[in-house]
């Protein structure tokens, strides 16, 4: 008798969360709907558009939204690991340039290898490289005490304009004129996961690492430490008796080592040359793939794939509906919008629920 | 408990994809024999420059030919490939990629889609579906060069450009031939920001070739051209009697105080024709040129400054242009396609 007030006012809740989330829901589809008729465009054609460009298809869905979701997975990864231990590294673009850049560069030097060795020295290249990226932030941390979120932004426009100008300079093709490098032997490239479609190993790559990061997480004693140092560095260190130094040290790395893997399996599964604009700014919108993911190696997978879909669901509104490029990030913004609420919705119900 | 989205969002990502493609329906299918032409570029077509011509061109092939036409705005090269795929894969005919960006995406698409004829913009690659469309640029730029020459009170211009590509290099030699055809005693600067659409750069770079006294400026930019023309407003309200070339496109008329004429390509007609001579079975396997012979390349002034210029300016260009028409006056050029040795200049017919 005691509990029947508090299951009522928790089904109320529930209820109240809910009617929030469905009017999360359609208010941007309102606003998103309102926007494309003031701009003169069918809301319907869009929504159909964004549909079919991202899962419409199998080649759309493999070679399109799988091939766009791998770097936002490997970079979302990079950022959760780092999270996770508390280091707030916002520089996983920079560390995608620099694994992008050691990858051609490996690759290109050592062109004439059999593909068993040179593939794989092509992607260690670009993983040693993020890591290296990340090293300087990671010592003015640990040494001087240097936040690292201002550190590792910096890093970004060094290595940013590192590859801008190397493809200008020493790394520009052999014929001297266009600014991008030699494309990458084919012993170098990533050969296709699912014959026919653009869909690279890459993709399993990056499937694999979620799987061991979570499972490092949360069974391994290094995961227990490192997610004690993410929730109280002074607690692990006192109670726990933890090496906080050499836990940030790891974190720091693994993540600048898995986002400049990033692009390593950028250049040699997609572009296979380097370019000075390869990256949209995955190493940025990772961010909102690992806070949406709740920093979960595995939720990562999903939302890289979520935002994969949006992007190439995003494509597909320009060339199917007729939508010009801008409105369409308008309208891309108000999706994750609408999938931002729709998580804090979710949450709260969760909550009630137990 | 650790909340997983895992759980959650297959559910929603499936609900949504299930109620949209409800009202989706088949994406209509186009009658066998409409031409398909498709337009990829990676800038804004509001540039009023380069990207725009090309929409203009894209929307001409709609009208003139009654083609059904596509657009896609990419951001990085890992989208190009991507595009190709999509308009290959509908069944697109003619793929205009707009920049020499393309190329290499552009030849992987080629020989999976052999049935597409992809055509770049300031390419350098060619194959047998795959053609670089090579404007001539560097005629109307030489024009620009003996305007500014001529105009020039301070004996000083300035040439301020993006990115530094051989077709861009190429209006800049050829701009610097046409000053100094006029006066070879004249300064000329040069300025490479590195981003076509960059336009606090371009306003920074022609800021600071205006402090070093140049009063003519042109550009090869795109949407980062505005930046050039603001500072030059600027050094006009100062007091000082400077003036801008417009280029890529007849910018005459986006700042019509200021921009004394524009080197122009005519994007629209350029696409155009290539259409036609694409349905004619006339492309492939060869670059495409597009020079002041077809009437793609020109130098016009702004009618609305004509009358400032000195005497005898007009019909000195006209002549000239004669003579670069007839290859009576040749204009220096970089070349840059793959197996360019020297290829007529009147096109490749």
């Amino acid at each position: 008798m005691a509990e029947a007030p508090a299951q009522a006012v928790g089904r109320m809740r529930l209820v109240e969360s809910l009617v929030l989330g469905a009017a999360a829901l359609a208010l941007t589809a309102g606003v998103g709907a309102v926007l494309l008729l003031l701009g003169g465009y069918d809301p319907m054609a869009a929504a159909a558009a964004m549909v079919r460009g991202a899962f419409g298809s199998w080649t759309a869905f493999t070679s399109i939204t799988l091939v766009r979701s791998v770097p936002l997975i490997l970079t979302g990864l990079a950022v959760a690991f780092a999270f996770r231990a508390g280091v707030w590294n916002i520089g996983a673009e920079g560390q995608l340039y620099a694994g992008a850049l050691a990858a051609v560069w490996v690759g290109l030097q050592a062109a004439t290898l059999p593909p068993l060795l040179l593939l794989p020295l092509v992607l260690s290249a670009s993983l040693v490289a993020g890591g290296l990226w990340a090293l300087v932030p990671t010592l003015m941390r640990l040494r001087l005490g240097v936040g690292e979120v201002i550190t590792t932004i910096l890093m970004n426009f060094v290595g940013i304009y590192l590859a801008a100008y190397m493809v200008h300079g020493p790394l520009q093709e052999r014929r001297g004129v266009f600014p991008q490098t030699d494309a990458l032997p084919e012993a170098g490239r990533l050969p296709a996961l699912l014959p026919g479609t653009a869909l690279h190993w890459g993709f399993a790559l990056s499937l694999l690492l979620a799987g061991a990061l979570a499972v490092a997480l949360r069974y391994s004693r290094f995961g227990f430490q490192l997610r004690a140092v993410g929730a109280s560095p002074e607690a692990a260190s006192v109670a726990g008796r933890i090496d906080v130094g050499r836990i940030l040290f790891v974190a720091f790395l693994g993540s600048g080592a898995i986002a400049g893997m990033a692009g390593g399996v950028q250049v040699s599964g997609v572009t296979f040359a380097l370019y000075e604009d390869l990256s949209p700014g995955w190493g940025y919108t990772a961010i909102a793939v690992a806070l949406l993911a709740g920093l979960n190696p595995a939720g990562v997978v999903v939302t890289g794939v979520l935002f994969g879909a949006l992007q190439a669901g995003a494509g597909a509104m320009q060339r199917d509906a007729g939508i010009p490029a801008s409105w369409v990030g308008v309208v891309e913004a108000l999706v994750i919008l609408a999938v931002l609420c729709l998580d804090r919705v979710r949450r709260r119900v969760g909550k009630e629920a137990s | 408990m650790q909340w997983s989205i895992a759980k959650a969002f297959p559910g929603t990502v499936l609900c949504l994809a299930v109620v949209l493609s409800a009202c989706a329906g088949d994406g209509s299918d186009p009658a066998e024999d409409t031409l398909q032409a498709a337009l990829l570029t990676s800038g804004p077509v509001s540039d009023a420059g380069w990207y725009a011509g090309a929409y203009e061109g894209l929307l001409l092939i709609e009208d003139s030919l009654g083609a059904q036409v596509s657009h896609q705005q990419t951001a990085t090269p890992a989208e190009f490939d991507e595009a190709f795929l999509a308009y290959g894969s509908s069944g697109y005919d003619l793929i205009f990629a707009h920049g020499f960006e393309y190329q290499d995406a552009a030849i992987r698409a080629g020989s999976r889609f052999p049935d597409a004829t992809i055509v770049v913009s300031g390419g350098g690659r060619v194959a047998d579906n795959v053609v670089p469309l090579i404007f001539r640029l560097e005629e109307g730029s030489y024009l620009a060069g003996m305007a500014a020459g001529t105009l020039t009170q301070a004996g000083i211009v300035g040439m301020v450009g993006g990115v530094a590509i051989p077709p861009a290099r190429g209006t800049f030699v050829a701009f610097e031939a046409g000053v100094r055809a006029v006066n070879p005693d004249i300064e000329v600067l040069e300025t490479f920001t590195g981003d076509w659409n960059d336009v606090s750069a371009a306003k920074e770079a022609a800021v600071a070739q205006l402090s070093r006294g140049a009063d003519v400026i042109i550009h090869n930019l795109d949407a980062a051209s505005f930046g050039v023309f603001q500072a030059v407003r600027e050094a006009v309200a100062d007091g000082r009697r400077v003036r801008a070339i417009g280029m890529n496109s007849d910018q005459n008329d986006v700042a019509p105080d200021v921009i004394i004429g524009s080197a122009v390509i005519y994007i629209p007609q350029a696409f155009l024709e290539t259409a036609r001579r694409w349905e004619a079975g006339n492309v492939g396997g060869e670059p495409i040129y597009a020079s002041i012979r077809e009437g793609v390349i020109d130098f016009v002034f702004n009618p609305e400054l004509l009358g400032e210029l000195p005497e005898g300016l007009v019909q000195e260009i006209a002549d000239a242009r004669d003579q670069i028409r007839s290859g009576e006056l040749e204009v220096p050029r970089v070349r840059f396609v793959e197996g360019d040795d020297d290829p007529p200049s009147g096109g490749s017919e």
